[in-house]
């Protein structure tokens, strides 16, 4: 089984960051996981974009052309929207993307995950320190929902992640960064127990 | 007279230090004292079966064919680099280079000012003799002003090409080096026809031992020797010696520009 | 599936692949879009991690780095240096002495778009600087092209046993994609190797000394040391082609592909497998040797296409078109400036190839 993801953005919202955790986090689950960084002209701009590639089998490509998962983290993410595979998922940022446009073969999935992550403002490691930097964090809880994670059972795992990345001063926002997987997961969730009449989203088969 | 050919060879005895294979030196050139002062100090020290020679690229190419030592050949100008490499990963070797003006400071000038601002623990002999040797007499950085060369046929003309470069100067002006010092090595004219002094070679003798002694305490060691090029001068060997005392002395005064272990004053 | 897996860029593995088979010097200057290399190895050479690990220097120069890479080659410890296209080209001096001097040194060269600064986007524009000699005189490297961040670990330990065998630089031909790639990857445990390196700088014994000299000023001396360089690759020639292959024992097409190229083109084998159309893969693994052998073995075998797929404007497929000699149909797809083949861009080259293809283009060509 092969899941393929783009994680798009620009600089500063830790889209290389979210998609090195969701690799990660697909490692330590026991797949082969392949990540790409932006690389070439689309790096100008501030445009940020990656590939993660996770599957059970060695990766033949790492590039990802058509991605069953499109992380849009702004409005200029959603120039990949054509690219996603029919049948597959668009999960916005919903604090910066208000509009999505239609594409009546792909489930969309809003997380306002600025909105979440600055509410967190009790488990920032800075007293008073803004706290919507987290907002990657959410989206990378909105994917384990979408794929039907059970929180109780990845919340180790997830901070096994986090462990393994934020190292040294970083380590202050391990608890934060947790806090954050955590609200964005529960938030997608009830999302998703609330469209009753949606079909189960294809990516509970292919991310998991 | 003792010629630098016969000072190397015969006169003095033969030395294990050296391979006894004729130079190409010419006549009284000073890269043949030199290779005799280099071969007594490594024995004085006990040094020849620790010691790597790096071959530069110029007069003293072949400098491996008369030290029987262990070399290793250097691209040109690259030879402190090369060294620096040999030195890191063996610093019980004594390593060390016999480089030319061209080589030192014209082409591997980058290389020579790195590992002498790192103090890389090595030992640099430079030969200026202010002309690019081995080549057939083109314009080294240290020509002097007027000097005419086969591309200066008009005398070198500092409007266009700068003023000579001082490579002891420039050396002594980062804080890496702890030995750094130039002395005028060809013999010197006297009143006497009969006499020539020899000064210069006894100093250089003192500086080869120090230079070496520098590197075994860790630090880096720079000797500059002025030296003569009659062949490419186009001038008599005695004539190359009164040019050198006369044009190259002042232009490039003896002295110890650095010497931070005190090796000289013991 | 080994567990205790690591998760790192290609730039990254390379760099404890090389720790990991007992790395004692790194010297290198800086360059995107290889500078994890040294950050990679400063970083364990300040933790002091590898007690082999003698020498980190952050060289002015590529020119000091390779030369300072060449001074520690020449006592016989390992030493590696890393570059991209720009640093590649000024280490081509050093490359040609360590080569005349048989010095077993290994370079990296993480090729970027060129020439000149071109960009920092992937490309494979350095084959023919890397495969045909780069600097002057006549001599050949061995050239490692890995293909995954797995083979970007293990090809250190490879290049200096092909190093150190044959006493000659080798070759890391990466490329941008690959350096900035990260995958999952188990470290190989690499057993200690003892190379002969009897001809090293170590001190004379007695009258027993080393000298390592590229000049040799009697002709005669000069051509008898081409012949033996020249001798020493044929050798290689015959006993050191790697190369993988993909489908390749039924394949009507063959897609001869490295680097990055290859990953595309495993995509586009097996897709094409998925509808039944015989195309295969064959990887080159060392690009010199070249796999000539394999490459002659599979169209004595009957295969008459051959696509070649590269980032460059056509190098290796001169190589390719060397060894079949007219005897098979070689078409290219290439691409620069740092852009990348769709593996579907691939897959329709191929399939164009395959007989079926063919007909198509006839019957468009009919109906036009």
């Amino acid at each position: 089984m092969k899941t393929e993801v783009i994680v798009a953005g620009h600089g500063g919202q830790g889209v290389l960051e979210l998609a090195n955790w969701l690799a990660y986090f697909h490692l330590v689950n026991g797949r082969h996981v392949a990540y790409t960084p932006s690389y070439g002209p689309e790096t100008r701009g501030g445009k940020v974009k990656c590939y993660v590639v996770a599957s059970d089998e060695p990766i033949d490509s790492p590039i990802v052309e058509a991605p069953d998962l499109l992380i849009a983290m702004n409005i200029p993410s959603l120039d990949y929207l054509p690219l996603l595979k029919s049948g597959g998922t668009l999960l916005v940022n919903s604090s910066l993307v208000q509009e999505v446009p239609g594409r009546s073969d792909v489930i969309v999935v809003e997380v306002p995950a600025i909105d979440l992550a600055a509410a967190l403002a009790p488990y920032s490691p800075v007293p008073g320190k803004d706290t919507s930097i987290a907002a990657n964090s959410v989206m990378l809880g909105a994917v384990l929902a979408i794929a039907h994670d059970d929180w109780a059972r990845e919340q180790a795992l997830i901070e096994g992640v986090f462990r393994h990345f934020l190292t040294d001063r970083k380590a202050a926002y391990i608890p934060l960064n947790v806090q954050a997987v955590k609200s964005g997961f529960e938030f997608t969730s009830r999302l998703e127990a609330s469209s009753v009449a949606s079909p189960a989203p294809p990516l509970a088969a292919t991310a998991r | 007279m003792i010629g630098a050919q016969e000072l190397y060879e015969t006169k003095l005895g033969p030395l294990p230090t050296l391979t006894g294979k004729p130079t190409h030196y010419c006549a009284g050139c000073e890269h043949g004292t030199l290779t005799r002062l280099i071969a007594s100090a490594l024995e004085d020290l006990g040094a020849r079966e620790r010691t790597v020679l790096v071959s530069s690229v110029g007069c003293s190419v072949l400098a491996h064919e008369y030290l029987n030592v262990d070399a290793v050949q250097a691209p040109h100008g690259r030879a402190p680099a090369v060294m620096a490499g040999i030195k890191r990963v063996r610093p019980d070797l004594l390593v060390f280079s016999i480089q030319g003006d061209g080589d030192a400071a014209s082409i591997g000038l980058l290389e020579l000012l790195y590992a002498a601002n790192r103090g890389e623990p090595i030992t640099i002999f430079l030969v200026n003799n202010a002309i690019y040797g081995m080549t057939g007499g083109q314009m080294a950085p240290t020509t002097p002003e007027g000097m005419v060369t086969t591309t200066t046929p008009f005398g070198r003309d500092l409007h266009q090409t700068g003023p000579p470069l001082d490579a002891s100067k420039l050396v002594a002006s980062l804080e890496g080096p702890a030995y750094v010092k130039r002395v005028f090595l060809p013999v010197t004219p006297t009143p006497s026809p009969e006499f020539f002094n020899a000064r210069g070679a006894l100093e250089g003798a003192r500086a080869v031992r120090h230079a070496f002694e520098v590197q075994q305490k860790g630090g880096f060691a720079f000797v500059e020797f002025v030296s003569t090029c009659s062949v490419n001068w186009k001038l008599s060997v005695l004539e190359s010696k009164r040019y050198a005392a006369k044009v190259l002395a002042p232009l490039f005064p003896a002295g110890l520009y650095r010497d931070r272990f005190g090796v000289e004053a013991r | 599936m080994n567990a205790d897996r690591d998760f790192l860029k290609g730039n990254e593995a390379l760099a404890y692949g090389a720790l990991r088979t007992g790395l004692n010097a790194y010297y290198g200057y800086p360059i995107t879009p290889s500078s994890e290399i040294p950050e990679t190895l400063a970083a364990e050479f300040g933790r002091g991690t590898y007690p082999e690990f003698r020498a980190f220097v952050q060289a002015a120069s590529e020119l000091e780095a390779i030369n300072m890479t060449i001074g520690t080659a020449a006592t016989g410890a390992k030493a590696m240096t890393a570059t991209s296209g720009p640093g590649f080209s000024l280490k081509q001096e050093g490359i040609s002495y360590a080569a005349a001097m048989e010095l077993p040194l290994l370079i990296v060269d993480v090729n970027r778009s060129g020439p000149g600064l071109g960009n920092l986007g992937p490309e494979q524009s350095d084959y023919f600087q890397a495969t045909k000699g780069g600097g002057h005189g006549g001599y050949r490297n061995i050239v490692l092209a890995p293909d995954s961040v797995p083979e970007m670990a293990l090809f250190p330990s490879l290049g200096f046993e092909l190093a150190f065998r044959y006493r000659m630089p080798v070759i890391l031909l990466a490329d941008a994609f690959l350096g900035q790639l990260k995958e999952d990857l188990t470290f190989p445990e690499v057993p200690a190797r003892e190379f002969d390196t009897s001809w090293a700088v170590t001190g004379a014994r007695g009258d027993h000394r080393h000298v390592l000299s590229s000049l040799h000023l009697e002709l005669p001396d000069q051509s008898r040391h081409v012949e033996h360089l020249r001798s020493k690759y044929e050798e290689i020639v015959g006993a050191e082609q790697r190369s993988e292959e993909i489908a390749t024992a039924d394949a009507e097409v063959v897609i001869v592909a490295y680097g990055i190229c290859a990953r595309l083109a495993r995509a586009a084998v097996r897709s094409l497998r998925d509808r039944s159309v015989r195309v295969g893969l064959l990887r080159p693994i060392t690009l010199a040797p070249f796999p000539q052998d394999r490459l002659n073995a599979l169209i004595d075998g009957g295969v008459r296409n051959l696509l070649v797929v590269e980032l460059n404007s056509g190098q290796m497929v001169e190589d390719v078109r060397l060894v079949a000699e007219g005897r098979a149909r070689v078409e290219s797809l290439e691409r620069v400036g740092g852009l990348l083949p769709s593996s579907g861009e691939v897959e329709a080259a191929a399939e164009d190839l395959t007989s079926s293809g063919d007909l198509r283009s006839a019957l468009e060509a009919m109906v036009q």
